[in-house]
């Protein structure tokens, strides 16, 4: 039995609900996307008392199973305008677990002056604290302040000044390993979408008692052993250990799509300083708190983050991501990995996308606010950001909205989101998955880019970018990180497996995939009927009068193409 | 001339007589190189070439491992 504890923010009751289906068994994005196509309006307010927030984790979290404890968050998404999956790793879903809960519901909305509440969740049940001395405050600040109050093994979850400003680039933070909020589901506006329910805060304390109750806990272990076992026969899984995702700069410089100049360019002189290489070489030299490798939620047998250490070795930033490394680098010119790290740690501390905000920094670059390639410069964006100074609120509306405000044509978005670290002239696969992904721009949707043959043509692209929809979704669809897939490859059998093995509930792979399409299906369905239509899916149209330099392409996909990489 | 990049065994050389295909100079490489070759994205002067191309002793190609964002 699978457990929903419902929180209404406006009354303070709590509800717990309990269910067998199995999009509960799931949990996830199966379940945080069900929740949301069956509970919230399509045309609602995202910001009012009619959206709802669903924390979900997955079927395997709190189990001994490698990298299972995603969270997934759901709701209507203030940034696109419709349905929002976006997840984080962290301790929070391992926490949800212990406490014998599946998903959590933030519901309704108090009186605009109603003051900040933490949502405590415990084993003795649920209190709303006064969080009015956590306003204003800084996401790191918050952190220390929660772990100092709960704990540091509690599972924290909170947002930042941006979001208690309602700006839709803001994400919400989770605790990871150590107590840090620092692991982000940074994508579409969710953080506003909590602020607008005025919750500030929600902390799962570690007090939970509920352990997994395996129907046969050694077949369980095996099973769990034989995923890292997969995990390292992999030959890729090691790259990932050794460089985590900075390893895509050299691949996309390469490829001509690492997005550079406000996604003008797809090739940046210089990307060798900011590559995977001289991250790794930097980290090490430097030594102190620096880390080449770390877990962001226990136990994960990948650990492909790091901690960036500044020049005496303390820490600057962790994680610090490729598609970071891409939207506040190359994209803007910047070659220096000190700078980077340094906007991506602001933009944690604000608490928004550092995808949405190196996008309209790149906007604002193009119309002439700074020139591109001042470090100086991209920083005090982001300092402008976490003071929510007025040109801050812009940039921390993301770029679609700076683009309107700067009077920039080529902003690069799909649905309002930021396009993420591959030049989609240079890569149609990549490009499909993007005009095609229920969320906007999202490169996680569909990950084609590994298996173009041929990138920059669109032949074959719509095949390709759904059979990587549902490649990729299947992760997401029971909580696990997206890299497992490295493991599995395309047979999920050892993961459906080990759902047997603990609940004794026998998911098919066939099964499983029509669920993801299901899913799917919901997601686009939400969105029409809230009134997105075909044409919202398409690039800015410079991208398809402008050619890409290095690739002489320009986009080519047409609006039945797209429509056909949405039918499910 | 194969450049496993991201990977301790660097550069390789194989003398090729004729053309081969791709997936066959990679294998040798990697057996040289004492690899093992997982999924890869492998480029010939800036554009990506697949396990059927034919691959002269005049050829450099950079090999990356198939990773992806996240």
């Amino acid at each position: 039995m699978f457990t929903i504890l419902r929180i209404n923010t406006a009354t303070g009751e709590t509800v717990r609900e309990q269910s067998h289906a199995k999009e509960y068994v799931l949990g996830a994005r199966t379940l945080s996307s069900r929740l949301v196509s069956r509970e919230v309006v399509p045309t609602c307010d995202p910001l009012g008392r009619q959206n709802k927030l669903f924390f979900c984790n997955g079927a395997l979290s709190g189990t001994v199973v490698s990298s299972a404890n995603r969270l997934s968050i759901g709701g209507k998404s203030p940034l696109t305008g419709g349905i929002k999956e976006s997840n984080a790793g962290g301790i929070v879903g391992t926490r949800m677990a212990e406490q014998g809960l599946r998903c959590i519901s933030l519901e309704d909305a108090p009186a605009r002056n109603a003051g900040w509440k933490i949502v405590v969740i415990g084993k003795d049940g649920v209190e709303f604290v006064d969080g009015e001395f956590l306003a204003g405050k800084g996401v790191y600040e918050k952190s220390d302040l929660l772990s100092e109050r709960f704990g540091r093994k509690a599972g924290c979850i909170t947002i930042g000044p941006a979001a208690e400003k309602l700006l839709l680039a803001s994400g919400i933070a989770c605790s990871d390993p150590h107590g840090v909020c620092s692991r982000y589901a940074g994508r579409g506006g969710l953080g506003a979408v909590m602020a607008s329910k005025q919750v500030i805060a929600m902390v799962i304390r570690a007090d939970g008692e509920v352990k997994p109750d395996y129907v046969d806990p050694e077949v369980f272990k095996a099973g769990s052993r034989r995923i890292i076992q997969l995990l390292k026969e992999n030959p890729v899984s090691s790259a990932f250990t050794k460089y985590g995702t900075a390893a895509m700069v050299d691949i996309c410089q390469a490829l001509n799509v690492l997005p550079a100049r406000n996604f003008t360019h797809g090739y940046m002189e210089g990307a060798e300083k900011i590559n995977a290489q001289t991250m790794y070489d930097t980290i090490k030299e430097r030594g102190g708190e620096g880390l080449t490798q770390h877990a962001c939620m226990h136990p994960c047998a990948i650990q492909c983050s790091n901690v960036y250490p500044d020049k005496e070795g303390k820490l600057l930033c962790s994680p610090v991501e490729y598609e970071t490394m891409a939207l506040m680098g190359s994209n803007l010119c910047l070659n220096n990995l000190d700078t980077i790290a340094e906007m991506n740690r602001i933009a944690n501390d604000a608490g928004v996308d550092t995808l949405d905000c190196g996008a309209a920094i790149g906007v604002a670059m193009e119309a002439g606010l700074a020139e591109f390639g001042d470090d100086k410069a991209a920083i005090g964006f982001m300092e402008e950001v976490r003071s929510l100074t007025p040109l801050g609120r812009i940039i921390g509306s993301g770029c679609k909205v700076a683009a309107k405000v700067l009077g920039v044509r080529h902003a690069p978005h799909v649905l309002g989101q930021a396009i993420p670290a591959y030049e989609p002239r240079g890569t149609k696969g990549m490009a499909m998955t993007y005009l095609s992904s229920p969320m906007g721009a999202d490169h996680t949707f569909g990950f084609t880019l590994r298996d173009e043959e041929n990138p920059t043509t669109k032949e074959g692209k719509v095949g390709l970018s759904k059979k990587f929809q549902v490649i990729g979704s299947r992760m997401d669809a029971m909580g696990m990180c997206n890299f497992v897939r490295y493991s599995v490859r395309n047979d999920m059998s050892p993961l459906l497996d080990l759902i047997k093995y603990l609940y004794d509930v026998e998911i098919s792979a066939d099964e499983f995939d029509e669920m993801v399409k299901e899913t799917l299906r919901l997601e686009h369905q939400f969105n029409s009927d809230a009134g997105i239509t075909g044409l919202d899916h398409r690039f800015a149209e410079t991208f398809y009068e402008e050619v890409q330099p290095e690739t002489g392409e320009v986009m080519d996909i047409t609006d039945e193409e797209c429509a056909e990489a949405r039918r499910w | 001339m194969v450049n496993f990049k991201l990977s301790e065994a660097g550069s390789v050389s194989l003398g090729i007589d004729g053309h081969i295909q791709l997936e066959e100079v990679l294998q040798r490489c990697a057996t040289k190189a004492g690899l093992e070759l997982g999924g890869y994205i492998a480029i010939r002067s800036r554009r990506v070439i697949s396990s059927g191309t034919l691959i002269g002793n005049e050829d450099e190609i950079d090999v990356f491992p198939a990773i992806s964002g996240g």
